[in-house]
């Protein structure tokens, strides 16, 4: 069953002036439980077209339905709640809340969802578990490596429990160990959970272990493969 | 949730949040203090002008006011004086005759105002009686008593128990003059009052002007404030043909001096407030500039704007909640120690402050009304201060503030062209 339909989708920044088209016609359909990398070379769109998938940008022209709803169609008050309760993140440069512990940064999403404490508890106990971090819980990520921030970050963008995860360029700024543990828990999520991942990456290390590899130049599809089932 | 972002937020950088409360503390205590010297200078100066000169309320002839000619007196002011006496809120009520006159010694001679007074009734209103700083009061037994200041005896050249001569105008327009002994010297503090008055009994300048029973003022001092004008109306009524007026009325520039100073205080909460708003403007933008990629983060997974908005405006109104009840609590704490010993302002300039009739002492009162003055003005202030970050932080795109970049379109446009030339000098080349 097919999660995210891209449909023709163009993006053209300044297309009045100097028009720099950054996506020219995208078409790609990914299927629930998919564990996809988009990759290419810098300035090719892949993070364009990833944010557009995210409801962070608008495409120029095209269409985009994620779990049958059209997100261009959503107002962005919409699209905020469409994020907040569909689509998880995880970013580069982990992006987590300095002055909030681990359990408190995966909890947070879960608050502005109004769930119960009781709720986000449990919820946030399981997620530590799953990405293999339970003892940091209390620590703030200054006092956690990059790994262990990276690995909070995962468990966040699941709090939510969310239709699929992107994740943008997730292992840019990690050791080989740190990528390498980072990307067993995400497989095993993927696997065991059924959770449907798309990243951006020119990692090779990452794209060695995706099961789909839809590479991006110029802002055009041109190869999709799927590796494994 | 917002409430303990914001919160945290304070503490993240410890140094900037404590210089912005230093300055909202320093702030509001200068503001309290300011206005504590400002009230006790105007309490200082009125109620002196009050003891010394103009009491609460006079009574005059109605004519006297414009020329004091002995002419327009009050006649019975003896009576005047029991029927004010009787009337409820009045502490006290002394009369007396007032002329100008020439007071001569052997030495030199000048124009002065001859208050003649019942000495009894008179120390019960007037705290001349509190300021001899050499030999007594008047009495009501001796005859031609009379008390000068220490300035105008040092003009005259004249010393305890010398004599003095002074030159009246009677009723009749006739000169006559008197012999008086210098029976104490005064200072009251305000130069310029005391190098105009002296003081005699009033039964003996009455002689001198032919006028027995008579007098030209009637002098009132109430126990509240509050029931000033309720009094004075009552006297009014009571009195119909004579001119009964208030201390402002007496003395107007009482009345201007303690609205210019009211103003001058409040000018200055003002200045302070909009030196504050510009310090927490700088402060907490400093604070959203430095959190793009967090501000980023937070609307890409869903905080909406309204919730990124209030978070900012909760942080600097915390800053004000956390800061503001240190900088009242100094200012009381200051402002009651001086309130308790006075400040000594002669230490400052003792000439310049006798000039303009203050006491030695100030002693800071600040008005309940200011705390809560202040709590608003800080509150408001904090509150608009936040606006302008508040507003920045939710301009924000989340798609270019996720990546720490807080660019123009024009900047974002430009980094995409040169990527993309970029991209495609590399793809030629191979």
């Amino acid at each position: 069953m097919s999660l995210i339909t891209i449909k023709g989708i163009t993006k053209t920044y300044n297309p009045k002036k100097i028009p720099v088209h950054a996506l020219r016609g995208i078409d790609l359909t990914i299927e629930e439980g998919e564990f996809t990398a988009i990759v290419g070379p810098s300035g090719s769109g892949k993070t364009t077209l990833l944010n557009i998938i995210g409801g962070l940008d608008r495409q120029t022209k095209g269409e985009i339905l994620v779990d049958n709803v059209n997100i261009s169609d959503l107002s962005d008050n919409k699209l905020i709640d469409f994020r907040k309760n569909k689509i998880g993140f995880v970013f580069q440069s982990y992006n987590l809340i300095p002055v909030f512990t681990a359990a408190e940064n995966i909890g947070f999403i879960m608050l502005l969802q109004k769930k119960s404490k009781d709720e986000i508890s449990k919820r946030v106990i399981e997620l530590l578990k799953s990405v293999g971090i339970e003892e940091q819980k209390d620590k703030r990520p200054n006092q956690m490596s990059g790994g262990q921030q990276q690995r909070v970050a995962v468990a966040r963008a699941l709090a939510s429990k969310p239709k699929f995860v992107l994740a943008d360029e997730p292992t840019a700024n990690l050791d080989s160990k740190s990528t390498s543990d980072l990307l067993d828990i995400m497989e095993n999520l993927n696997r065991n959970e059924e959770i449907t991942f798309v990243f951006s990456t020119h990692d090779q290390r990452v794209i060695d272990r995706a099961h789909r590899v839809v590479t991006i130049e110029d802002g055009k599809v041109i190869s999709d493969v799927k590796i494994k089932n | 949730m917002i409430l303990k972002i914001a919160w945290r937020n304070i503490w993240r950088n410890i140094t900037r949040s404590l210089v912005v409360m230093g300055a909202i503390i320093i702030g509001i205590w200068s503001i309290i203090f300011l206005v504590g010297m400002v009230n006790g200078m105007i309490e200082s100066y009125i109620d002196n002008a009050i003891k010394n000169e103009v009491s609460h309320i006079k009574i005059h002839h109605p004519e006297f006011i414009k020329d004091k000619e002995s002419k327009f007196y009050i006649s019975d002011i003896a009576n005047v004086k029991a029927s004010v006496d009787t009337i409820s809120g009045v502490k006290a009520v002394s009369y007396k005759t007032i002329t100008n006159t020439m007071i001569s010694s052997s030495h030199a001679g000048r124009g002065i105002s001859a208050i003649g007074v019942v000495p009894k009734d008179e120390v019960t209103v007037s705290g001349v009686s509190n300021h001899i700083i050499e030999g007594n009061y008047l009495t009501d037994t001796k005859k031609n008593q009379i008390l000068i200041s220490k300035r105008t005896a040092k003009k005259l050249k004249v010393k305890l128990r010398s004599k003095v001569v002074l030159t009246f105008q009677n009723l009749e327009n006739e000169i006559t003059m008197g012999a008086f002994r210098v029976v104490g010297l005064f200072e009251t503090g305000n130069n310029i009052y005391d190098e105009s008055v002296v003081f005699i009994r009033q039964k003996d300048i009455n002689n001198l002007l032919g006028m027995n029973g008579y007098g030209h003022e009637v002098a009132i001092l109430i126990d509240d404030l509050e029931y000033l004008d309720q009094i004075q109306k009552s006297i009014a009524l009571q009195f119909p043909k004579l001119l009964v007026r208030n201390y402002k009325e007496v003395q107007p520039e009482l009345a201007l001096f303690q609205s210019q100073i009211k103003m001058v205080g409040i000018i200055y909460m003002v200045i302070f407030m909009l030196a504050l708003i510009f310090g927490i403007i700088n402060t907490m933008m400093m604070a959203v500039l430095e959190r793009v990629r967090e501000l980023g983060m937070l609307m890409s997974v869903g905080m909406n704007k309204g919730k990124v908005f209030m978070m900012i405006v909760i942080e600097t109104l915390l800053l004000a909640i956390i800061s503001a009840p240190v900088g009242l609590f100094l200012g009381y704490l200051s402002t009651s120690y001086f309130h308790k010993t006075g400040i000594n302002l002669f230490f400052y300039s003792e000439e310049g402050m006798k000039q303009f009739g203050f006491d030695k002492f100030i002693y800071p009162n600040v008005p309940t009304e200011t705390f809560w003055q202040l709590v608003v003005a800080v509150s408001l202030t904090a509150l608009l201060g936040s606006l302008y970050p508040a507003w920045k932080a939710i301009r924000l795109r989340p798609v270019e503030a996720i990546r720490g970049s807080f660019t123009s379109e024009k900047t974002r446009i430009f980094s995409r062209i040169t990527n993309y030339i970029q991209y495609k000098l590399f793809n030629s080349k191979s």
